[in-house]
């Protein structure tokens, strides 16, 4: 049974897509995980993410960055730590410098993240998202529905997002996308 | 209908679902509570024409239920809060 | 291809000729014409026929109000019936035809209705066909069907596609006539984030229609100059043949884009876009509609609003006749005389109501030639154009239940003071009926709303000087012996506003009703206040006490294909995908939506003729030997925190309190009312950390209850919950050999019965490394396990179990051999679980526990759920083995008759057991627990079945559990 390593398949298998001008890819180098806060831990955590990555705690709307690292907030005593990964074992290494101080799931798997960019893409986004994305600061980030599937948007950059839905509808959430840039008119 | 998020602001009701009554925060303790509060806690609702207390789940969002009070004759939403909030304040706690 | 009818001037493209065909013939117009200019041009007055009487009709507007002019556009299966022709682009290759005729449009069959007028007034149907009552069905409805509706549709799925969106603005401007783009300026040289929308495709409304001047140019040029500078703004988003169809709660709007309607071909592209509007404010300035005077036979062909007379001479370069005579009651009116000479149009006489000048009748049976005024006298004219005043389009004001005021000195209701909030109403829509003034307001209303939301703006109104405007109230034409229509679009006359005053329907909702006036796609825009004042008339009272309908939306008619957006076949939900899915399509798996996930149900082989084949061999095999099945859409919790076992504690009505670190137990979840709603088993990884899994239809549910409890009834609790279920591809390894077969394939792990017992899990690795969990479960009731990967390594997992299984001859097996083997085991499910369950009745009354709080427990207890009669859960099989059984049946004492009273029960699921070799069934009988041996009937009269069946156990196999414990 030597030869029966497990190969790991993203979701969409790490798809790259062109649209006209815009690009639709999957990324499956990011990690992604949960750190719930613990009630009356919210002071030690924040200080915890600061020494541990130098981040600070996001707010509701808004993420923070340091070098490769992300972390969005996903509800008042939840984040998402996202940064690139390869290896399956993503929570031990948060767990690690968390030394306790937050609860932490692995989400790696529970998300597809797909990354947008091109110049219709705020308006493939007007057809896709019920939010006010053209006002969305860098930065920005929020969890909401498209097409009926849960989602989260992260602003990057003016004609660049990330979108996270849940990785067992990962193709109907990508062709969503698709149907969204290809039906700008 | 939007809803302003006490934390996310304004939001469209599409991302929420709705169980009806705030009332729904009292829950009597089973071991203390006799048959008859256990009785009206489930199934006794107030349903005011005009200014109603409300649970709304951010299902497709934050995962935050809040407290929505809104007009029900006006549709107006006069408040919103977190249902942890007022639970706490209103004296849940473990 | 000569357009007999084309004038010089207008705002047409004369060197993009376009040619359309109507009813099979071929006809030239021009870009910038729609249907109806361009069907003007070619002299086609007579372009329908009637709902009701099949009475000729002509084009009668300009605009979205037309009641008349509903031709069937395109072909194929993209014809669609009704669509107006006077809001129709006219493009290179279009084909319309007429609707609602037998026969050709001039010689209709159906005309015959006609001659039966008398007997077709309102309440003809619910008076006529009363009796005999056995007609109904045989003849009337048949009949009625047949002869009933306007066009046809073309029975073909609609090839087009639809989207919608969101868009989102500071304010919402509705109508882009003198008033909108004023104030569209205005707001977005504040600094507003502006949406300016118009239904029709060329910003100006009625400046484009009137010879009026705007800061020295005319009218047209100045609305182009301005949309020009508006469309250069990064704030503005100037949407033509964009429709705001309603209003609704806290600023949001619903908006119809027309994308391709004008076009030969879509490429592709969505048609038609639903847009759903954000607003800090929105300006209503949508004008005003213009209606008609009753008079005889004021319906033919030729018979125009005066405002569209002119719309057609001025913007579309049209005259819609050789000789035209006016009938007017205001000011107005008289402009067309101006317009008209100026264009050289004959005028043959101008009728003033104001001056004591009536049209009693006309005269042209499929076109206008007479017109017959008061005092014997007539005059020639192929067309008159009416004016009985203009309606301010009030409309969305109403949308909130808002009340128009009834305003005599524009004989019009103008908007009451209850709008939606956010809403503010300029121009004609708000009774400011002359050019300048309808500038002027708004201006004004631009500058307070951009104050309003913090901006200031110094800049004046465009200049424009106040025609004269004079109008008398004038609604019928008393003298008129000949039958006179109110509404054109449903052949509502005089007659019938009068009849069912007299009958009794004095509320105006039950004039509507009872005479369909103001039904139907025009919904009454040039017709409901004129049978307002019909109605008011004939009851004495004034029109402001009789009072309008509600205006609801769509303001005008919206395709369902528009709301349903995207949301067609297989788009109409997402699909959720197991780990495993694309090995189990390579594996012949044909597979079933539950919910929105697609499963396996089984794993056809060659040689099988029927899913029976493939099912009786995946679950016999699994009882013999080992089958490994996708669970992975279980739905899976994380509950982590100090709290957490004391929180599973209030959240089961079991005791989970003291469920040991690397153990996993059955849960069962009650509802507050005490009825059972979920089960599932959670494992206890660590001392704060669990893993719950829910049913596959209840994990949104058990997640979101699970929020509430944790949130509002006890937000102390140190307790957190996110979803796993995505995240881990997870696999039921059941069968005598799962113990070996898993052997092969987790790592360093001892898995002998005293290592890792019935119910143990624990996080382990698989195939030399990857990350896993495993848990010792059965839901088969066979030694069992289920182990679950990384979702990322789900297909390879698959593959590598099935390849190391084929030393035991494992087998995939699906949802049917998975029901298979619960209901031979007597596991309960969603069949079970029906929202009228009991612990009791499951036979897990015990395991409510009466030593603590939780969720349900205390209604639990009621006496009525605690019955000795109540059902209880028990197995079913047939007496004569080769009988199959029937879910849904319902069970009787032999010799009882078959009815409620004598109902002791039903059969829940039922199952042929490969295992058994004959057909098993589940159910809940009174007492069943008592029972057991007893032979009663399963009866169905749904079904047909009627059979003798024997209770027994619910564990039809292994009753003691010997197997999953080995």
């Amino acid at each position: 049974m030597a030869n029966l390593t497990l190969t790991a398949s993203p979701a969409l298998g790490g798809i790259e897509l062109e649209i006209g001008q815009n690009r639709i890819a999957e990324r499956s180098d990011l990690a992604i995980v949960s750190i719930a806060t613990p009630l009356g831990g919210k002071d030690i955590l924040a200080k915890t993410l600061n020494t541990g990555w130098s981040l600070t705690m996001p707010d509701p709307i808004m993420s923070t960055v340091e070098g490769n690292t992300r972390a969005i907030r996903t509800s008042p005593d939840q984040i998402l730590l996202i940064f690139p990964h390869g290896t399956p074992d993503a929570n031990a290494t948060v767990q690690k410098k968390l030394n306790g101080t937050g609860y932490t799931t692995d989400q790696t798997d529970a998300w597809v993240i797909l990354e947008i960019s091109g110049p219709d893409t705020l308006k493939a986004l007007e057809r896709l998202c019920l939010l006010d994305t053209a006002t969305f600061e860098i930065g920005q980030s929020a969890r909401t529905m498209m097409e009926h599937m849960g989602a989260l948007i992260i602003r990057l950059e003016d004609d660049r997002f990330m979108l996270m839905s849940a990785s067992s509808s990962a193709g109907s959430f990508l062709h969503a996308v698709e149907t969204s840039y290809n039906y700008v008119s | 209908m939007i809803i302003n998020h006490p934390l996310l602001g304004p939001r469209d009701a599409a991302e929420f679902t709705v169980l009806g009554d705030a009332s729904l925060l009292h829950r009597p303790d089973g071991m203390t509570a006799t048959m008859d509060d256990m009785h009206d806690y489930a199934y006794l609702r107030d349903n005011p024409a005009g200014l109603h207390r409300e649970l709304w789940y951010h299902e497709q969002g934050d995962r935050s239920w809040l407290v929505v009070t809104r007009n029900t004759l006006t549709h107006d939403v006069e408040n919103v809060e977190l249902a942890r909030d007022v639970a706490r304040t209103e004296g849940r706690s473990k | 291809m000569t357009q007999p009818n084309r004038l010089d001037g207008g705002q047409i493209d004369r060197t993009r000729k376009l040619k359309f065909s109507w009813n099979g013939t071929f006809y030239s117009g021009y870009h910038g014409d729609t249907l109806a200019s361009a069907l003007l041009a070619n002299g086609q007055r007579l372009v329908g026929r009637s709902f009701k009487y099949h009475r000729p009709r002509g084009i009668f507007s300009a605009g979205s109000e037309e009641p008349n002019a509903l031709v069937q556009l395109r072909t194929g299966a993209a014809q669609e019936p009704n669509t107006r022709a006077t809001t129709i682009e006219l493009f290179d290759g279009l084909k319309a035809t007429s609707q609602n005729h037998r026969g050709s449009l001039e010689y209709d069959l159906m005309a015959a209705n006609d001659l039966l007028s008398p007997f077709l007034s309102a309440g003809f149907y619910y008076k006529t066909f009363m009796w005999p009552k056995a007609f109904w069905e045989q003849f009337y409805e048949p009949v009625i069907r047949a002869s009933a509706g306007l066009g046809r549709l073309s029975m073909e799925p609609d090839p087009d596609v639809y989207d919608h969106g969101y868009l989102h603005c500071d304010l919402l401007i509705i109508g882009a006539g003198p008033a909108g783009l004023t104030a569209a300026l205005t707001a977005a040289r504040a600094g507003l984030r502006v949406i300016l929308a118009d239904e029709d495709f060329t910003p100006g409304g009625r400046l484009n229609a009137e010879t009026y001047a705007v800061d020295d140019q005319p009218g047209a040029t100045w609305a182009a100059a301005v949309t020009a500078e508006l469309q250069a703004m990064d704030n503005v988003r100037l949407m033509t043949r964009t429709t705001v169809y309603g209003a609704y709660d806290h600023g949001v709007y619903g908006a119809l884009e027309r994308k391709t309607d004008h076009l030969a071909n879509a490429n592709g592209k969505p048609r038609q876009v639903l847009w759903r509007l954000y607003t800090k404010r929105a300006l209503l300035t949508a004008g005003s509609t213009e209606r008609s005077i009753a008079f005889g036979n004021n319906d033919r062909p030729g018979v125009m609003l005066a405002g569209a007379v002119r719309t057609y001479v001025n913007r579309f370069g049209v005259a819609p006749g050789k000789k035209v005579a006016i009938f007017t009651n205001n000011d107005d009116g008289l402009r067309t005389a101006d317009d008209l000479r100026a264009k050289g149009v004959d005028i043959t006489r101008i009728i003033d109501a104001r001056q004591g000048d009536n049209v009693v009748n006309t005269v042209g049976r499929k076109g206008l030639h007479t017109v017959y005024l008061n005092g014997g006298r007539h005059v020639e004219a192929d067309c008159l154009a009416v004016s009985g005043g203009w309606s301010p389009n009030v409309h969305l004001t109403c949308h909130h239940r808002g009340r128009p005021v009834w305003n005599e000195q524009i004989a019009g209701f103008t908007p009451g003071k209850d709008l939606p909030p956010g809403m503010v109403v300029a121009g004609a829509a708000n009774g400011a009926m002359t050019l300048a003034a309808a500038i002027r307001q708004a201006h004004e209303a631009a500058q307070s709303i951009a104050a309003g939301l913090g901006k200031t703006v110094r800049d004046t109104a465009p200049k424009a000087s106040d025609e004269t405007f004079d109008t008398a109230p004038f609604w019928h034409v008393a003298e008129s012996k000949t039958r006179a229509w109110v509404d054109l679009q449903n052949d509502v006359t005089t007659k019938d506003i009068k009849q069912s005053h007299q009958e009794g329907f004095r509320s105006v909702e039950h004039l509507k009703r009872y005479t369909t006036l103001g039904m139907a796609t025009d919904q009454g825009k040039t017709a409901n206040i004129l049978g307002l004042a019909l109605m008011a008339e004939a009851q004495g009272k004034s029109i402001q006490d009789t009072g309008t309908t509600i205006f609801r939306p769509p303001y005008n008619p919206v395709a369902i294909g528009a709301f349903a957006g995207r949301a067609r076949g297989k788009d109409f939900r997402p699909t959720r995908l197991t780990p495993s899915h694309r090995w189990a399509e390579e594996n012949g798996a044909d597979f079933v939506e539950t919910g929105m996930w697609l499963r396996a149900q089984w794993f056809k082989q060659p040689g099988e003729k029927g899913w029976r084949d493939s099912v009786d061999r995946e679950a016999a095999m699994v009882r013999k030997s080992v089958g490994i099945c996708d669970v992975t859409t279980l739905g899976k919790i994380d509950i982590q925190g100090r709290d957490a076992a004391e929180f599973l504690n209030r959240i089961y009505a079991n005791a989970f309190l003291k469920l040991p670190v690397g153990k996993v137990r059955y849960g069962l979840m009650l509802r507050e009312d005490g009825i059972c709603y979920d089960d599932g088993t959670t494992a206890r990884l660590a001392e704060n950390h669990f893993v719950m899994t829910t049913t596959t239809a209840n994990a949104v549910t058990v997640f979101r209850n699970m929020e509430f409890a944790r949130q509002c009834l006890w937000p102390d609790l140190d307790v957190h919950l996110i979803s796993t279920t995505d995240a881990w591809a997870q696999f039921g390894v059941a069968g005598p050999n799962a113990r070996a077969l898993l052997s092969k394939v987790v790592d360093d792990l001892d898995l002998s019965n005293d290592a890792f017992p019935f119910m143990a899990c624990t996080d382990c690795t698989v195939f030399g490394g990857t990350p896993a969990r495993l848990f010792r479960i059965s839901f088969s009731g066979e030694l069992a396990y289920e182990v679950a990967v990384p979702a990322r390594y789900g297909d390879a997992m698959i593959r590598a179990l099935m390849e190391v299984g084929q030393e035991f001859d494992a087998v995939p097996y699906g949802t049917e051999a998975l029901g298979v083997l619960r209901i031979e085991k007597g596991h309960a499910a969603g069949n079970e679980l029906n929202g009228q369950t009991t612990a009791q009745m499951l036979g897990l009354g015990g395991m409510v526990s009466k030593k603590k709080d939780s969720i349900g427990s205390k209604l639990s207890e009621r006496p009525a759920l605690n019955g000795d009669d109540d059902m209880r859960l028990v197995g079913f099989k047939p007496v004569d083995k080769t009988i199959g059984l029937t879910a849904g049946a319902h069970f009787l004492s032999p010799g009882d008759p078959e009815d409620m009273a004598h109902d002791q029960g039903w059969m829940t699921s039922v199952a042929y057991s490969p295992e058994l070799g004959h057909s098993i069934g589940l159910g809940y009988l009174k007492r069943g627990q008592d029972r057991l041996g007893e032979q009663i009937r399963s009866y169905s009269p749904v079904r047909g079945g009627n059979t003798m069946v024997e209770v027994c156990s619910p564990h039809h196999i292994d009753p003691e559990g010997h197997r999953q414990r080995g």
